[in-house]
C-alpha cells in the first residue's frame, strides 16, 4: 500500500489547483486522472476564457491546463495520468487502475475533483450512431482532430451548446440549427451572438421529435413545444443532418463520494447528486473534501478557486498550515469566488427571468430569443457609442463575470470598475489608438473597432476573426449583420495578426457608412455574389 | 433530501404510452415501457428497478441512463425525481476486466510498504 498525505482524484482545473495549494504547504500529494492528458475539460477548450486576470481570463482553456500542470510540477505534486480511481474504501483507501494492474493507495485526506458527465435526452432514434454529446464532439474535434460529422443540429443553447456550435463551424462543419426546449437562450449572449452572426438559426422552444435513419443519422425533425412539453402540431421542421449534438447539461460525477459514505443531496440547481459539504468543502466524512463541478456545476474559473480552497483546507486538516494562515489565504479566495458568483448567470439566478441589467437597462429580448441584439436595441448599452475617429464598441450586454477588456486597453478607454459583472463602458475622454488589444482579448468576441467616417461615404469596422482561411488585404466579400444577413459589399483593408493577439486575427473591412453600426462579420467573395 | 417512497401510492392502472418502445438503457436494452411497467409491478426504488430490470448496470454503469430512468420512475410514481434515492454506487467506478482486478501490484514490486 502506498501512502500519501493527500490523494486528489481528478486533474481538471479544480484537482490541479487543489494539489498545487496542498503541495505548496508541504503536504505529500498525488493526483490521479483517468485521461491521458491532464486538465480535465480544459484541454478541449480552444476558446479564450471569461473572468478576470486572476482567473486567467482571455487565456485559452488548454493553455490554462498546461500552466496548471507546470505549477503542480513545481510545487512537487505528483500527477499520475491514465490512472482511474475505481473506488474509495474505508479509512481512505483508494484503489487505482493503471494499465493492466490495480494498486492500493492510502492517504490521510482525499479531495474528490472528478468533474461532471453529460446528460442525455431520449427521443425517437436517439440510439442511432451520429447522436452524440456536445462534449464528445468537442473531444473529437479538439483532442483527436476528427470531425464528428458534416451537417450538425445542436440541441441545447447553454454555453456548451453555443461554444461547441462555434467550434464546429471553425472546423468546417455546417451547423444547421440550434434548438432548445427552453423559451430563452441559456448561455452567455456574447457566445450566442458569435453563432448568430454566422446565420445559424435558433429554434426556441423547440425540441427533437425524431431522428431519422436506419443504421446512422440521416435527418432530424424538430418541433415547437407548449408549456406542458407537448409538441405543437404543424410546427415541425426537417433538416438533413448526419450528426446530432446534445448539450443539455452536465451531472456531477459524485459516485466515488457516495461510495465513500459521504452524505449526499439531490440538488437540481447544482446539476444532480452532490455531496453535502461544510464551509470548508469537507464532506460528512472527515478528511474527504470535494471541489469543482463534482460539488455543483459551475465554471472552470470557480473550479480553480474552489480547488485552491480545498487544497488549503486539506493542508490545514493535515496539520501543514494553522488556522490563522488558512483564514488569511481563504479570505481573498472567498472574495474572488463571490465576485464570480454575481451577475445574471450566478448560480442563485438559475432559472429566473431577468429583465434589467444591474445598471437598470432593459435586457435585449431579441438576444434571448434569436441570439443577437436587434439594431434598435444595441445603442441602449453603454459599450456602444458613436464618436468621431476610431473607437471601440463593446456589444457585451449582460452582467457576466468578465473584464479582460478593461485591462487590455493601454489607453484606459474601457471601464468596468471593481465589480466584475458590470457592463463595459467607453470612457469618451480617452483617445483610442486603434491598437486592437481589446478586440483580441475579448473572449466573447464582442468588441469591434469602428471608424464611422473614413471619407467618401465609407466606414471601417474591425472584427475578431478566428477561422482557418484568413482573408487577405484587398479581398472583397460581403459584410454580414448581427443575424448573419448579407448587408453590403465589404473590402478587406487590413488583416493583423500578432503574438499578443493570441491567434485571433483582426480583420478591418471597409463598407458604406450607413452600415457601420450593423456590419459585424465578413464572409468571403463566394457569398458576395448573392447580394 | 431523499424520502422513502410511500408504498401506498395505490395500484394505478398501467396506461400504455406512445413512446414505450423507446430504449432508455442502451447497454441492457431496456425500454421506457419496461421501466414504467416495473413501477406498476411494485418496484418503487432505483435499487429495486435495477435488480428487476438490470438497467443502469451495463457497461456505462448508468452514466447515460441513470438520470433518465430516475425521471421515468419519478413521473410514474408522481414524486419529484430529487426525492428518489439513487441506487448505490459501487466499485469499480469503470468497467474493469476480472483479470485486471486480480492483478494487484504487490508491495515488493512497488518498493513502498507500510
Ligand atoms: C464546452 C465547454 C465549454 C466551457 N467553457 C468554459 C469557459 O469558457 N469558461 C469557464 O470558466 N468554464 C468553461 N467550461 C466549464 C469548465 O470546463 C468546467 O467547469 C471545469 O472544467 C470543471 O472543473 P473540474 O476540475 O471540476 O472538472 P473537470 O474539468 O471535468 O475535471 C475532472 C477530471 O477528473 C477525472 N476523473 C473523473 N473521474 C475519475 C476517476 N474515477 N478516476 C480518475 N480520474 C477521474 C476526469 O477525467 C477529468 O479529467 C466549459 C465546459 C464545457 C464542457
Ligand atoms: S483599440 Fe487599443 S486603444 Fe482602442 S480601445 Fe481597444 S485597446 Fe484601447
Ligand atoms: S466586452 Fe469585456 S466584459 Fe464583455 S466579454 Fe468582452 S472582455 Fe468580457
Amino acid at each position: 500500500m502506498k501512502r500519501y498525505d493527500l490523494i486528489v482524484i481528478g486533474a481538471g482545473p479544480s484537482g490541479l489547483s487543489a494539489g498545487i495549494e496542498a503541495a505548496k504547504s508541504g503536504a505529500n500529494v498525488i493526483i490521479f486522472d483517468e485521461n491521458a492528458r491532464p486538465g480535465g475539460q480544459l484541454f478541449k477548450q480552444i476558446h479564450k476564457f471569461f473572468g478576470s486576470k486572476e482567473h486567467r481570463a482571455k487565456v485559452r482553456g488548454f493553455n490554462i491546463g498546461s500552466q496548471l500542470l507546470k505549477e503542480a510540477d513545481e510545487a512537487g505534486a505528483e500527477v499520475r495520468l491514465n490512472s482511474t480511481v475505481l473506488g474509495i474504501y474505508q479509512d481512505k483507501e483508494v484503489v487505482v487502475r493503471s494499465g493492466e494492474a490495480i494498486t492500493h493507495y492510502k492517504a490521510d485526506a482525499i479531495i474528490v475533483a472528478t468533474g461532471a458527465s453529460e446528460n442525455m435526452v431520449p427521443f425517437e432514434g436517439w440510439t442511432l450512431p451520429g447522436v452524440i454529446g456536445a462534449g464528445a464532439a468537442q473531444t473529437m474535434l479538439n483532442l483527436h482532430g476528427l470531425l464528428p460529422g458534416k451537417r450538425v443540429l445542436m440541441l441545447g443553447s447553454g454555453n456548451v451548446g453555443l461554444v461547441v456550435s462555434f467550434q464546429l463551424k471553425q472546423c468546417g462543419c455546417e451547423v444547421v440549427a440550434l434548438a432548445d426546449a427552453a423559451p430563452r437562450i441559456g448561455g452567455y449572449g456574447v457566445h450566442a451572438a458569435k453563432v448568430a452572426r454566422y446565420g445559424i438559426p435558433f429554434y426556441l422552444p423547440y425540441t427533437i421529435k425524431k431522428v431519422e435513419g436506419t443504421d446512422h443519422v440521416t435527418g432530424v425533425v424538430i418541433a415547437k413545444i407548449d408549456q406542458n412539453f407537448k409538441f405543437i402540431e404543424g410546427s415541425e421542421k426537417h433538416f438533413d443532418v448526419d450528426t446530432i449534438c446534445v448539450a443539455v447539461g452536465l451531472s456531477p460525477m459524485s459516485q466515488l463520494m457516495k461510495m465513500a459514505g459521504c452524505e449526499m443531496d439531490d440538488n437540481p440547481k447544482k446539476g444532480g447528486q452532490v455531496p453535502v459539504i461544510d464551509e470548508h468543502g469537507q464532506t460528512s466524512v472527515p478528511g474527504i473534501f470535494a471541489a469543482g463541478d463534482v460539488s455543483g456545476i459551475e465554471e472552470a474559473s470557480s473550479a480553480m478557486i474552489e480547488g485552491r480552497q480545498a487544497g488549503i483546507y486539506a493542508a490545514n486538516y493535515l496539520g501543514y498550515i494553522d488556522d490563522e494562515k488558512m483564514n488569511e489565504k481563504e479570505a481573498s479566495l472567498d472574495a474572488a469566488l463571490d465576485g464570480l458568483r454575481q451577475g445574471m448567470f450566478a448560480p442563485s439566478n438559475r432559472g429566473k427571468k431577468i429583465e434589467k441589467t444591474e445598471e437598470g437597462i432593459d435586457i435585449s429580448e431579441n438576444l434571448l430569443a434569436k441570439g443577437y441584439v436587434a439594431d434598435d436595441e444595441i445603442e441602449r448599452f453603454p459599450g456602444v457609442i458613436r464618436k468621431i475617429g476610431i473607437h471601440p464598441v463593446m456589444e457585451c450586454t449582460q452582467n457576466i463575470p468578465c473584464n479582460p477588456c478593461q485591462d487590455a486597453c493601454p489607453k484606459g478607454c474601457i471601464k468596468i470598475g471593481s465589480k466584475i459583472t458590470s457592463l463595459p463602458v467607453v470612457d469618451q475622454t480617452k483617445d483610442c489608438i486603434g491598437c486592437g488589444m481589446c478586440v483580441a482579448s475579448c473572449p466573447g468576441q464582442a468588441i469591434f473597432l469602428l471608424n464611422e467616417n473614413v471619407g467618401d461615404g465609407m466606414a471601417e469596422v474591425t472584427i475578431p476573426y478566428e477561422f482557418m482561411s484568413v482573408p487577405e488585404k484587398g479581398d472583397k466579400g460581403v459584410a454580414l449583420s448581427r443575424s448573419g444577413h448579407p448587408l453590403c459589399i465589404a473590402e478587406v483593408v487590413s488583416v493583423k495578426s500578432s503574438p499578443a493577439y493570441d491567434k485571433t486575427s483582426l480583420l478591418t473591412m471597409r463598407i458604406p457608412k450607413e452600415f457601420a453600426m450593423k456590419a459585424r462579420f465578413y464572409k468571403s467573395e463566394v457569398l458576395a455574389k448573392t447580394v | 433530501m431523499n424520502k422513502v417512497v410511500d408504498r401506498s401510492l395505490g395500484d394505478r392502472e398501467f396506461v400504455k404510452g406512445a413512446d414505450d418502445d423507446m430504449i432508455i438503457c442502451r447497454c441492457e436494452e431496456i425500454t421506457k415501457g419496461e421501466i414504467r411497467r416495473a413501477v406498476h409491478d411494485g418496484m418503487y426504488t432505483m435499487a429495486e428497478i435495477r435488480r428487476y430490470l438490470r438497467c443502469t448496470m451495463g457497461l456505462c454503469q448508468g452514466q447515460t441512463c441513470a438520470k433518465l430512468v430516475k425521471g421515468i420512475v419519478a413521473r410514474e410514481l408522481g414524486v419529484p425525481a430529487a426525492e428518489l434515492e439513487p441506487a448505490s454506487s459501487r466499485s469499480p467506478m469503470r468497467p474493469t476486466e476480472m483479470y485486471i482486478f486480480a492483478n494487484e501490484e504487490s508491495e515488493e514490486e512497488t518498493g513502498v510498504c507500510l
